[in-house]
């Protein structure tokens, strides 16, 4: 090409402004900043992190949240505490926001490692096909028929010193199967478009072949897996925690102060024990589903006006 | 769309030289067919078998037959997007059936294709602009950015507007959609390009200007075509010899002229017959193709057309015949030329 093309068009090129972006990606963004019942829950996911995530400023350090307190037994809600005291004379404000950041926490990185695992073997398995497919689905198939509670419960004995760090480890080992054969079927189906075929006859390697075509064309599947993950993992921590194989007795978590409501007492005439933590919660679970909701319909092509 | 077509055969037949770009000799692709609970393969499915051909330099070889006979799969083939069950894909001059990783991904720039549906072909999560450099910032270190002024020229060369750049392929047009993939195909100015009934998903009003920008970009680029097309009236205004394909096998392969004047083989004569004639008081005798395709998983014997015949003899269920040169530059298939 002879550099004098080159430069005019050049001068074209630049008088030129980028449109505003009709990028498939915008055009979700767009639409799901217009659903209101999304927005809200975002807003109400977003305040109740910042509040965990900032628990200690707001409130008493952590190692406060686990000492007894004789003389402040089953306190009722006042001013010097908020949501009143447990049935250790803890304080369940303090609690509540310290064990949002527990359950959050582990909800979180359990859902990245479980979206992380399941996409690079759903992806692997559904490009190439062929043995690879079959061996990482056999594997898969076997992780899927692991008797899961089962497993938790001999795991957290045999690692006796059961951290909140073991319980992510374990829990993420045994549940990304769900989501690889999601990825699987998606990547399976989106491979016979033909611009698959146009990226390697390009000369895109397998590997940029699926991060660069395939993945972006899976990624609301993905990203509402995760959604769907995330709030899956919440009730984990919570069902684990109450049956008393989730986090250790001594950090606070949503789950470990609902178990205090296993006393018919507590469930019937203490009621500020166990409902701060069940609210936030029941709150938080239903937003995460309606965030994910309007994922979902963000990305359908189908629902646009 | 017939008449506003321009006429090849003056311009473009100049431009061959007798150099061969590619040749093709006795290929053959077969899918498995897997089933059962260890998915033995239980079945294949004969795409195509046993062809062989050449294409010479700056020619346009046309190949047609109905839909799966088998075009889509050879033209995947040589381009090694498919693996060939046997056979020897030579481009220029050199063996590439069997080359893999890196030493295939170099040679992916001599050859491109240009894809058959243009609303699955091109990436919609890519910005325009981004489709069309990506090529050549496979093969070189050059960012998006440097490449802009290549990649607004290309743009103009497909008759895109420039602000084309950074629209994304949702935003355009099935024509349009065909003019980027073209676009992207020519990015590395390949010696061969092979389009896959690149107009037969779009509008007939579009049909001609596509094809007349193909043809545009040939002469101006020095490609080399193999052209893919179900209907013969599309493959005649672009090539300058003509395949004809039946059930993944090649019945019969002539110059363009020789093909429309005199064709040979049975199939083909039935083919051209179908052509709607543009004067109506010309009579012409269409010939009625008895029965359906068979299934390419079992193929009938000796040779696959016969049950659909007219002239078929009994040698023709028994062995099957292979392309003979009749007349010079053109070969047949078929026993009734013995
Ligand atoms: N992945 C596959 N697995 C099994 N069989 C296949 C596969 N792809 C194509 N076939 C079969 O191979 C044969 C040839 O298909 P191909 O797509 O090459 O035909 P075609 O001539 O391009 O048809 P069309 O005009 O419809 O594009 C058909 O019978 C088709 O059903
Ligand atoms: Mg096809």
């Amino acid at each position: 090409m002879e550099p004098v093309t080159q430069a005019t068009s050049a001068a074209v090129g630049s008088v030129i402004k980028p449109p505003k972006s009709q990028s498939p990606w915008a055009l979700a963004r767009r639409k799901f900043f217009k659903n209101k019942i999304a927005m809200i829950s975002l807003v109400f996911l977003i305040i109740v992190t910042l509040l965990s995530i900032f628990a200690e400023p707001l409130t008493i350090p952590v190692e406060e949240t686990a000492k007894i307190n004789l003389t402040q037994m089953s306190k009722e809600p006042s001013a010097e505490h908020f949501f009143g005291t447990d049935k250790s004379g803890r304080d369940v404000f303090a609690r509540t926001l310290h064990g949002g950041q527990t359950s959050l926490l582990l909800a979180f990185s359990i859902t990245i490692a479980v979206i992380t695992i399941g996409s690079i073997v759903g992806a692997t398995a559904g490009f190439f096909g062929g043995w690879v497919d079959n061996a990482l689905m056999r594997f898969t198939d076997f992780m899927m028929n692991f008797p899961f509670l089962l497993f938790v419960i001999v795991l957290k004995s045999i690692f006796l010193e059961s951290s909140t760090a073991t319980l992510i480890f374990v829990i993420s080992v045994l549940s990304w199967t769900g989501t690889a054969r999601l990825v699987r079927s998606k990547v399976m189906a989106e491979k016979e478009n033909e611009y698959i075929l146009s990226a390697i006859s390009i000369g895109c390697s397998p590997f940029k072949t699926i991060t660069k075509h395939l993945l972006p064309n899976v990624m609301s599947t993905i990203i509402v897996q995760a959604t769907l993950t995330l709030a899956v993992m919440i009730v984990a921590e919570t069902g684990l925690s109450f049956l008393g194989f989730g986090v250790p007795m001594n950090i606070p978590s949503w789950g470990n102060m609902l178990q205090e409501a296993r006393s018919p007492d507590v469930l019937t005439s203490k009621w500020w024990i166990w409902i701060p933590p069940a609210a936030v919660l029941t709150g938080t679970i239903l937003s995460i589903n309606f965030i994910g909701e309007g994922f979902k319909d963000a990305f359908n092509p189908k629902s646009n006006r | 769309m017939n008449t506003e077509v321009k006429e090849t055969t003056t311009n473009i037949r100049d431009k061959r030289n007798n150099d061969v770009l590619l040749e093709v000799r006795n290929l053959k692709t077969y899918y498995p067919i897997k089933g059962g609970i260890f998915r033995k393969t239980v079945a294949v499915v004969k795409a195509v078998d046993d062809i062989s051909f050449e294409i010479k330099k700056g020619e346009t070889l046309g190949l047609v037959g109905e839909s799966g006979c088998g075009k889509s799969t050879a033209g995947r083939t040589i381009l090694r997007l498919l693996d060939a069950t046997d056979g020897q894909i030579i481009f220029d001059g050199e063996d590439i059936t069997n080359i893999r990783g890196v030493s295939l991904r170099k040679v992916r720039k001599d050859f491109q294709m240009v894809f058959q549906d243009p609303y699955a072909s091109l990436n919609p999560m890519m910005m325009v602009g981004d489709l069309i450099s990506e090529p050549i910032r496979n093969f070189t270190n050059r960012s998006s950015k440097d490449l802009k002024p290549e990649v607004m020229e290309l743009l103009t060369k497909v008759g895109l507007p420039e602000d084309a750049y950074y629209k994304y392929p949702h935003e355009f047009s099935g024509g349009q959609r065909q003019r980027i993939g073209i676009a992207r195909a020519l990015a590395l100015r390949p010696k061969l390009i092979i389009a896959d009934e690149p107009v037969s998903a779009l509008d007939v009003s579009v049909q001609s200007q596509v094809l007349n920008l193909l043809k545009e970009l040939q002469d101006e680029f020095d490609l080399t075509f193999l052209f893919i097309a179900h209907d013969l009236s599309v493959v005649k205004h672009m090539s300058n010899r003509i395949g004809v394909m039946y059930l993944g096998g090649l019945v019969e392969v002539a110059e363009k002229s020789s093909l429309y004047a005199e064709p040979l083989h049975p199939y083909t004569q039935a083919l051209i017959s179908a052509i709607p004639e543009p004067d109506p008081r010309k009579k012409k005798e269409r010939i009625i193709l008895e029965g359906d395709v068979p299934s390419p998983i079992d193929p009938p014997k000796g040779c696959t057309f016969h049950p659909r015949c007219a002239h078929a003899m009994p040698e023709c269920q028994q062995v099957k015949p292979t392309l003979k040169e009749v007349k010079p530059g053109h070969r047949v298939a078929c026993h009734l030329y013995n």
